[in-house]
């Protein structure tokens, strides 16, 4: 008997192993793809040319289609709200082309501006009457942060003050929007649904300079002067995530009401722990300050639904793995194998049974954007060997794949799925 | 008095007020400002270098570690006369054309010159052009290039090759760069890490 994607889905994520390996594509802010990749994507599988719909602008993430998932075996979708990054409503699409050509389709509300040099920037909530908050250099594929706080005052620290605008509790027309469309997507397909539910982002530093405000933020933003504060203002990291906590669990609150039991995953935290070589900060700092704060939101969520949690982070986190399990963690993404100690093999022996792979399916430094197909094919191969028996595995590659990656080397990996699920 | 010991001590630590105030008695009792920077300032500094290779201490500490550097060399540096500004040598740093990231460009450029070498921190987003004009106006020995983004490494290759005709090493680093592709693109050195980029740096120079 074949299974549905969801059925197919809900087994991999109970650690059983099911009939073949489930795909993810563009589920996620993580597990995405870049819309001029996209473009090229469906030129190559022989589907009817259009313009990408851009659901996440900064990173310039596409819409994955109906039509590419069934070409591609595709198992998951995402359940978003209704508000993107930079804080407009992704609706009233209207066209907008990519510095490299591609059309898309972007939110009716969003403001661009290009300067004389070729740099595009966005304005939080359209309202380009203030500075733009981030930024794409020309020819480029995704946009940046814009510091726009500068230095902050280190005599005028106050975390519940610095970022009282960042964290909002869902209004009623959020709820009422993930209700209906949670339904829509439970009811019209038979995907796994993964909740883009985003509200347990502690520290991350995506969302630390708040791109979606209009007012200047306050406080400590910039990434370097975040990092020094895990050794010099902990009372001040502290006090912004109890604060951010305290918003979350009443918008997980929300949030089950709103979409019960329709959603088998909840994306709960992009935060960055690990760079190539290893973690950003010491594992100590991270049971000190961030530990905490996940297992209060991982627990509620175990205690008061079925989803299972996901926690992306890039880069090398092997020493806060046994921290992630405790504090509840169950699906690790995006797995990069590439940095210091992610050994694929070590991972799946090691934690195999607790932890969730969602990703690590192919090398993205490397393999998938400059190496042959036939090098594609071998690596897709080796990591299915490794990852898929037992199930806890979702196969997707490691972190979105970006723009400028050759099209052959991606159907060269959806073949090499699609073989070895035969 | 305090010793070198302490003002070192007080760099690892991250003590910026403390290195300030050593590096002012120091003086006072007629250190030489070279001596400071070398036995106090670098001595710390170089120690941080070692333990953050061995994933003793992370990026905070090494970024707390800098400033407290640089708050030393502050005290220190206008007391010399540029005669006497015993720079190891020039380098030019920048993140290149169409990427922004830069917090491991500026752990590198933190940790050269935390091992005494003249720093231009050209900042990112800099075109093959702009390196030139700054290889032109401070002639460095090395050019260190940084990028994140595997959209953006082949603008090492544009750059590297830009720079062809002028006396300088290029070194360059960043998450998805290996010694493979520096190979490909023909730099001079790879440096997988800030402490590395030291090391890496210290062999250019003697070659």
């Amino acid at each position: 008997m074949t299974l549905t994607s969801r059925e197919r889905l809900i087994l991999t994520l109970n650690h059983e192993e099911p009939d073949r390996v489930p795909l993810d594509l563009g589920a996620t802010a993580q597990t995405g793809i870049n819309a001029s990749t996209l473009y090229q994507l469906r030129k190559a599988l022989g589907l009817q040319s259009k313009p990408i719909t851009v659901h996440e602008p900064a990173q310039i993430l596409g819409v994955v289609d109906r039509d590419v998932m069934q070409a591609l075996g595709v198992d998951v979708i995402g359940l978003w709200n209704p508000v993107n990054t930079v804080g407009v409503r992704n609706t009233d699409w209207k066209p907008w082309t990519m510095p490299d050509g591609t059309p898309t389709m972007m939110a009716g509300g969003m403001r661009l501006s290009v300067d004389d040099s070729g740099n595009t920037y966005l304005y939080p909530q359209g309202d380009a009457s203030v500075s733009p908050s981030m930024k794409m250099p020309a020819e480029g594929y995704s946009f940046d942060n814009i510091d726009r706080g500068g230095d902050y005052d280190e005599d005028a620290l106050n975390a519940r003050r610095d970022f009282s605008e960042d964290f909002t509790v869902f209004d009623d027309d959020t709820a009422r929007y993930l209700e209906s469309e949670s339904e829509r997507l439970y009811e019209t397909t038979s995907y796994g649904i993964v909740g883009n539910w985003a509200g347990g982002g502690f520290g991350d530093v995506f969302t630390l300079p708040a791109p979606w405000l209009t007012k200047v933020p306050h406080g400590i933003r910039k990434m370097e002067d975040w990092l020094t504060a895990h050794v010099l203002y902990q009372d001040y990291i502290r006090e912004l995530f109890d604060m951010q906590s305290e918003i979350a669990l009443k918008n997980l609150e929300i949030y089950r009401q709103a979409v019960g039991e329709r959603i088998q995953v909840i994306w709960v935290s992009g935060t960055d722990f690990g760079t190539q070589n290893g973690p950003f900060f010491s594992p100590e700092i991270y049971r000190k300050l961030y530990k905490p704060f996940h297992k209060k939101l991982n627990d509620w969520i175990h205690k008061n639904t079925n989803w299972k949690i996901f926690y992306h982070s890039c880069g090398s986190v092997v020493s806060l793995l046994d921290d992630f399990v405790e504090a509840g963690v169950d699906i690790l993404n995006p797995v990069q194998c590439s940095s210091a100690g992610m050994d694929p093999v070590m991972l799946k022996q090691k934690y195999g049974k607790t932890l969730v792979f969602w990703g690590g399916g192919v090398d993205t430094q490397r393999v998938l954007p400059f190496g042959t197909p036939e090098e594609v094919r071998a690596e897709v191969n080796q990591r299915l060997r490794i990852f898929a028996p037992g199930g806890g595995f979702v196969f997707n590659t490691i972190h979105n794949i970006v723009g400028g990656v050759p099209a052959e080397n991606l159907t060269a990996m959806y073949d090499a799925v699609r073989e070895n699920n035969a | 008095m305090s010793t070198f010991q302490e003002m070192a001590e007080a760099v690892i630590s991250g003590n910026a007020k403390k290195v300030k105030e050593y590096a002012k008695q120091a003086l006072a009792e007629g250190v030489s400002p070279q001596a400071i920077i070398n036995d106090g300032l670098i001595a710390g500094m170089n120690v941080v270098g070692v333990r953050f290779k061995n994933n003793e201490v992370y990026v905070p500490e090494v970024l707390i570690s800098a400033r407290a550097m640089h708050a030393g060399m502050d005290v220190v540096k206008p007391l010399l006369s540029e005669a006497e500004v015993q720079d190891k040598g020039t380098i030019v740093v920048g993140t290149v054309k169409g990427d922004l990231h830069d917090i491991g460009k500026n752990l590198v450029r933190m940790m050269l010159e935390g091992a005494g070498y003249k720093v231009i921190d050209l900042g990112v987003d800099i075109a093959p052009d702009k390196f030139a004009q700054a290889v032109e106006e401070h002639r460095p020995q090395i050019v260190g290039l940084s990028a994140l983004l595997t959209t953006t490494m082949v603008q090492m290759k544009n750059t590297i090759e830009r720079l062809k005709d002028y006396p300088v090493k290029v070194m360059v680093g960043g998450a998805p760069v290996t010694q493979k592709f520096a190979d490909e693109v023909g730099a001079d050195a790879y440096a997988s890490d800030a402490a590395t980029a030291v090391e890496k740096a210290e062999q250019l120079m003697a070659s």
